[in-house]
C-alpha cells in the first residue's frame, strides 16, 4: 500500500482545522491531563531524592565546619558516642560526601567540575534512642553549640511531614491525572467521529473505489497522534516550570536536603519522554478505536 | 464473470427477504439489465457483488472467486475492480470534476504520473474535457453522472455496476448516459444495471433479469421491460 506524503499531509490538517474547537479542547485536556501526571511524577522524584539523603532511621543530620578541625570532628563524635541519648552515628568524610555530591550532579558537569572534596562540608548522621521531638530537639540544641559544628538540620518533624504530605498529593495528582486522561481519551474519541462525520461522503467514495481499511483509517490516527503529541507538548512546558518552580522555592530554603527537591533538566526529559509517548498512544488509539467503530458499523 | 448460485438476503429491519434463492449468471462483457419495481431486490442484487452486504446463503463468484471465501482485507481489492454509479452520483462537493476522478486513483495508492495521464484522459471519454475545472454544482444531472461515470471507470474495471444511473436524468439526457455506458460495455467492460426506466430498457435489447419480491421471474436475452 502506497501512501503519499502530500496526500497524508493535507488529509490530516484538513481534520485538524475542520473543526478547531474541538481539537483545541481535546488538545488542551491532553494538556491538562498530562501535566498533572508530569507534576505527579516530578513530586515523586523529588520526595525519593529527599528519602535518599534521610535513609533509613537517621532522624537528623549534624553538619560540621568547612574549616572545622580534626580534634573538634573529634570531640564532637566523642560527645555523640557518650549521650545515652543516641543510638548511632555515622561520620560522612568529604570523600563520601563529595560521592554523593557526584551523584546528585551527575547530569551537570560543570558543577562537578567546580567542586573539590575539601571544599564540601563533612556530616554526622545520628539516630537518636527514641523518637520523642522534645528530647531531640533538647540534644539537638546541645550538639549544635559543640565547637566545629554548623548546623543541625532535622528529618523528624517538616521534613517528614512535607515527605508524606508529597506523597499523599502525588498520589491525588495521579489520580486527577487518570481521570481527566479518561475525559482527554473521550474527547479525542469525540473529536475523531466528529471528523469521521464530517468526512462520511469521502469515505464511502473511499470504500467504494477499494481504499483500504488503512489508508481510510490513517489520516483520522495520525490526527489524534498529532492532537495526542501537541498536548503532551504543552504540557511538558508546564512542568519544566513547576520544576523551575520547586528549584526557587526550595534552593532558597537555604538546605542542602531540600535543595534537590527539584530535579535535574535530564530527569525533566526523562518525564517529558514519559509524556511523549503517553499522549501519542493516547491519541492514536483513541482515534483509532474511534474510527474503527465508524468504519465496521 | 458473475455468478450467483441459490442466493437469499434479508434484512433484519424487514419482515419480507430481499432476495430469495436467486440463481444467474452473467458473461464477461454482458450488458444486464435487473428491472423490478422499487423494493424487489435489485440494490440488494448489486450490493451484494461488491461485498458490500453479505448473502444468509448460497454462493456469489465474480471473476472466478468465490467471494463469500474472500478474506475482508481482500475487499478493496475486489472493490477496485468493479466501478460503482449511483441514481444520487455521490460526488464530493469540495472537489472539482478532475479532483473528483483523481481521488478514486489517490486513495487506492496509484502514482500521480498515473493520475496526471489518465484523468484528462476518462474525462475527455466521458465528455467532460472542457469542464474538468468545474465543481459539481456548476453542472447540469446528465454532467454530474458523466463524472461519476468516469471516477467509476478511470481504472479501468472488470465490472460496472449502475444503480438506477438515470433514475434523477430526464429522459434527452438519459439516452447520452446510456450512449456512454454501451461505449464502455463495448470495451469489454460487463456492465450490470437497476433500472425501472421502461424506455431505456425496451430500447436497448440488451438482456433482462426481472426480481419481483426478492425473487427472478424472468431471464431473458434481448428482453423488453413488458
Amino acid at each position: 500500500m502506497a501512501f503519499r506524503a502530500d496526500y497524508l499531509l493535507r488529509e490530516t490538517g484538513q481534520n485538524l482545522f475542520r473543526n478547531p474547537s474541538l481539537s483545541i479542547a481535546t488538545i488542551l485536556t491532553v494538556a491538562v491531563s498530562l501535566s498533572l501526571m508530569g507534576a505527579a511524577l516530578l513530586v515523586q522524584q523529588g520526595v525519593g531524592r529527599i528519602n535518599n539523603v534521610f535513609r533509613d532511621e537517621v532522624e537528623f543530620i549534624v553538619w560540621m565546619d568547612k574549616e572545622v578541625q580534626p580534634e573538634q570532628v573529634e570531640s564532637t563524635a566523642d560527645f555523640l558516642s557518650k549521650s545515652i541519648y543516641i543510638k548511632a552515628h555515622r561520620y560522612i568524610d568529604q570523600d563520601e560526601t563529595y560521592q554523593e555530591f557526584q551523584n546528585y550532579f551527575a547530569d551537570e558537569p560543570e558543577i562537578l567540575e567546580l567542586v573539590t572534596p575539601e571544599q564540601l562540608p563533612t556530616s554526622f548522621q545520628v539516630t537518636p534512642q527514641d523518637a520523642d521531638v522534645e528530647s531531640i530537639r533538647a540534644i539537638a540544641d546541645e550538639i549544635e553549640i559543640l565547637a566545629g559544628v554548623d548546623d543541625v538540620e532535622f528529618a523528624s518533624d517538616n521534613i517528614k511531614a512535607i515527605s508524606s504530605f508529597s506523597r499523599g498529593s502525588s498520589q491525588i495528582m495521579l489520580f486527577a491525572a487518570l481521570l481527566s486522561a479518561v475525559a482527554a481519551a473521550m474527547l479525542m474519541y469525540n473529536s475523531i467521529r466528529t471528523a469521521v462525520f464530517a468526512r462520511r461522503r469521502e469515505i464511502e467514495v473511499m470504500r467504494l473505489v477499494g481504499a483500504t481499511k488503512w489508508f481510510i483509517r490513517i489520516p483520522f490516527m495520525l490526527e489524534g497522534l498529532l492532537q495526542g503529541v501537541i498536548g503532551a507538548f504543552l504540557s511538558i512546558f508546564a512542568v519544566f516550570g513547576l520544576n523551575r518552580a520547586f528549584d526557587n522555592f526550595f534552593g532558597n530554603l537555604n538546605s542542602f536536603v531540600f535543595r534537590d527537591f527539584a530535579v535535574p533538566s535530564g530527569q525533566i526529559l526523562a518525564i517529558g519522554g514519559i509524556l511523549m509517548v503517553v499522549g501519542a498512544v493516547l491519541g492514536a488509539i483513541g482515534a483509532g478505536v474511534a474510527v474503527t467503530r465508524y468504519l465496521d458499523a | 464473470m458473475i455468478k450467483l448460485e441459490g442466493v437469499s438476503k434479508r434484512y433484519e429491519t424487514q419482515p419480507e427477504p430481499a432476495l430469495i434463492d436467486a440463481n444467474a449468471d452473467i458473461a464477461k462483457g454482458e450488458f444486464v439489465f435487473l428491472i423490478g419495481p422499487s423494493g424487489s431486490g435489485k440494490s440488494t442484487f448489486l450490493r451484494l457483488l461488491n461485498k458490500q452486504e453479505e448473502p444468509d446463503a448460497g454462493r456469489i463468484f465474480v471473476a472466478g472467486k468465490d467471494i463469500g471465501q474472500m478474506s475482508s482485507w481482500k475487499v478493496p481489492m475486489l472493490r477496485r475492480n468493479i466501478g460503482s454509479i449511483f441514481q444520487d452520483f455521490k460526488l464530493l462537493p469540495t472537489k472539482t470534476v478532475s479532483e473528483n476522478v483523481a481521488f478514486a486513483l489517490e486513495v487506492i495508492g496509484r502514482p500521480r504520473s498515473v493520475i496526471r495521464t489518465q484523468v484528462p484522459a476518462i474525462c475527455e471519454l466521458v465528455g467532460l474535457g472542457d469542464k474538468m475545472a468545474k465543481y459539481p454544482d456548476q453542472l447540469s444531472g446528465g454532467e454530474q453522472q458523466r463524472v461519476s461515470i468516469a471516477r467509476a471507470f478511470v481504472n479501468r474495471p472488470l465490472i460496472l455496476l449502475a444503480d438506477e444511473p438515470t433514475g434523477n436524468l430526464d429522459p434527452q439526457t438519459s439516452i447520452g448516459i446510456m450512449r456512454l455506458l454501451d461505449r464502455i460495455n463495448k470495451t469489454g467492460t460487463t456492465v450490470v444495471m437497476a433500472s425501472h426506466d421502461r424506455g431505456i430498457v425496451d430500447t436497448m435489447r440488451k438482456r433482462v433479469i426481472e426480481l419481483s419480491n426478492g425473487v427472478i421471474v424472468r431471464d431473458q436475452d434481448r428482453g423488453v421491460y413488458e
